[in-house]
């Protein structure tokens, strides 16, 4: 065996193991809850502690579907859905807005929508929970629909603004020739051209609103009004220590994301940058 | 001249509704919240003006400088943590290859789910029940310990819920800084023997400067203002040991009703967080993004 091969080898070995290790620390927390999800009550705080369920079980699953799950559920998928389809409407008009005309204000606006971009949410809970009691929004879904909208706006414009820059101007001109208004221009030749960005706008609002926990915990106290995150929160203190249905509820929470993650990664990542969707 | 005329208010009617969602609801808010924070309020109702009273009440009172120094503790281990192990993978992971792309996706998956989510199965993972922990700590000689019982143990619990989900997105941030950098300088040091250590200090870091800065002004930004990962994971217990500054915020305008103070303390939040924006939109202007 030449002194070469042995060193290849081990660097192998090396990069595997370090890969093992990494994929233990970010994956262990989740197997390790789905595993115990799918043990009977009794058996989840057994000790020693078995890693592999011994009689697999959905009874937790089946537990959370009877109180209510699935109206929760529906609840945040249609809060989503709405949140993505009025950001990515604002998010086009704005974007193109400021990626195709020279105007007064053009600067400020392009500062503020970073600035506002990067604003925490959680400085804004308390004075807005007060607004929108005033505006009588508060505990709606409407009310989620705006805020989700409001939040995930600034990433989305400046994202639809990158990707319209990177479009031929041309094809608009022709088009404004022919006799097309602005707005007619942007959604009759511009956004058809724009599909990778709207798809990667939309799935950060999508990922944003389905994953929001404080926003609704806080602007929200009806069952009516109740996402899936929000009630995964009550369940906590609904079952008490019961630590089965607590998992199951996050388990299930988990499965879209997961699902739309492994189809789509390419798109979520440009998101994160901050813009720029070659990013 | 018509048509002009027509033109000048298009980019205006273009981005009239976004301005206005955002007016209404994150500039609203602040207005709001800033009128609040000078009254005396019961039970959503105005009763008196007040002036800076509730500025004084909540900048005097113990229990939001002890959230401060919470905040402060936690933001500065899980900053520099979170940063270190997030350069470490963007650089352990930056070769293309199937393995580095996959391992990229395994790492981006607990920033994926909700940070609720996570926290909760961080939860269950440190408690006592589960018994993974004792099954750790036993042979140590700390069979009995509790991770979320015990203040230090709890803290250190919360920033490893922070470098467990956050790493990936400092991953995210410096992968797209190291790929501008051209792989020709690695290349030409390479010829001129410089190790992997020497190019790291005289390529890498100068090259970064500006993607590692927002990464962590960004990070920094995230972590003062964290409120889920101790609102589920440790409840801001044990006592008031791990209860930062947005908890006490959401517990005085949530739990506890006293709006005055409560938006008092948010205007403050408020404050703090122009300053690190600020300084991130310098960065971006260096960038040349802005």
């Amino acid at each position: 065996m030449s002194a070469s091969f042995v060193h290849a080898m081990r660097r192998k070995a090396v990069r595997l193991t370090v890969n093992a290790v990494i994929a233990v620390f970010a994956l262990l927390p989740i197997l390790w809850g789905f595993l115990s999800s799918l043990k009977p009550t009794d058996k989840i705080v057994e000790f020693p502690p078995r890693f592999l369920p011994e009689h697999p079980t959905l009874e937790h699953y089946t537990r959370i579907f009877a109180d209510n799950a699935a109206y929760f559920i529906a609840n945040s998928v249609a809060v989503s859905a709405a949140a993505v389809l009025l950001t990515l409407a604002l998010g086009a008009l704005a974007g193109y807005a400021i990626a195709r005309f020279r105007f007064a204000g053009r600067d400020t606006l392009m500062v503020s929508t970073v600035a506002i971009m990067s604003i925490p949410i959680a400085s804004l809970l308390v004075p807005t929970f007060t607004l929108l009691s005033w505006a009588g929004l508060a505990d709606t879904r409407l009310g989620l629909v705006l805020l989700y909208a409001a939040y995930q706006l600034p990433v989305v414009v400046w994202m639809l603004y990158g990707y319209f820059l990177s479009l031929p101007v041309e094809i608009e001109n022709a088009a404004r020739v022919d006799g097309c208004s602005p707005t007619r221009t942007l959604f009759k030749v511009v956004l058809p051209l724009s599909k990778p960005a709207l798809v990667a706008a939309g799935l950060f609002v999508l990922v944003f609103a389905w994953n929001d926990f404080v926003v609704a915990v806080t602007m929200t106290s009806s069952e009516t009004a109740r996402t899936f995150p929000v009630a995964i929160y009550f369940y906590l203190g609904f079952y008490g220590r019961e630590w089965g249905p607590l998992l199951a509820a996050s388990i299930v929470s988990i499965v879209p994301i997961v699902a739309i993650f492994v189809l789509l990664q390419r798109h979520f990542v440009s998101g994160l940058t901050g813009g720029g969707v070659k990013g | 001249m018509e048509t002009r005329r027509a033109e000048f208010w298009v980019p205006y009617r273009l981005i009239a509704p976004a301005v206005a969602l955002e007016a209404a609801l994150v500039i609203g808010p602040l207005l709001v919240g800033f009128w609040y924070s000078l009254h005396n309020v019961r039970f959503f109702q105005i009763r008196s003006f007040v002036g800076w009273d509730n500025y004084v009440r909540v900048v005097t009172s113990p229990e939001v400088l002890e959230s401060l120094l919470a905040t402060t503790i936690f933001a500065f281990f899980a900053l520099i943590l979170t940063f270190v192990l997030g350069f470490a993978l963007a650089l352990w992971l930056e070769r293309d290859g199937r393995s580095a792309t996959l391992m990229r996706a395994v790492v981006l998956v607990p920033y994926m789910i909700a940070m609720l989510v996570g926290s909760m199965l961080l939860k269950w993972l440190f408690s006592h029940e589960a018994g993974l922990s004792q099954l750790v700590l036993g042979p140590l000689g700390m069979g009995n310990t509790s991770i979320l019982a015990n203040p230090k143990s709890a803290m250190a619990a919360l920033v490893f819920n922070a470098m467990w989900r956050d790493a990936a997105f400092a991953m995210i941030m410096l992968l797209a800084g190291l790929k501008s950098i051209p792989p020709s300088l690695h290349l030409a040091a390479r010829v001129d023997g410089a190790d992997a250590w020497m190019r790291f200090r005289r390529i890498t870091l100068p090259l970064l400067r500006i993607p590692i800065l927002i990464t962590v002004v960004r990070l920094l930004i995230h972590f003062v203002n964290i409120l889920t990962f101790p609102l589920i994971l440790t409840g801001g217990g044990p006592g008031n040991a791990t209860e930062v500054v947005v908890l006490r915020m959401f517990r005085l305008g949530f739990q506890d009703h006293i709006l005055g103070p409560a938006n008092a303390l948010a205007i403050l939040v408020f404050l703090a967080n122009l300053l690190l924006v600020a300084m991130l939109l310098l960065l971006f202007r260096r960038a040349g993004r802005l």
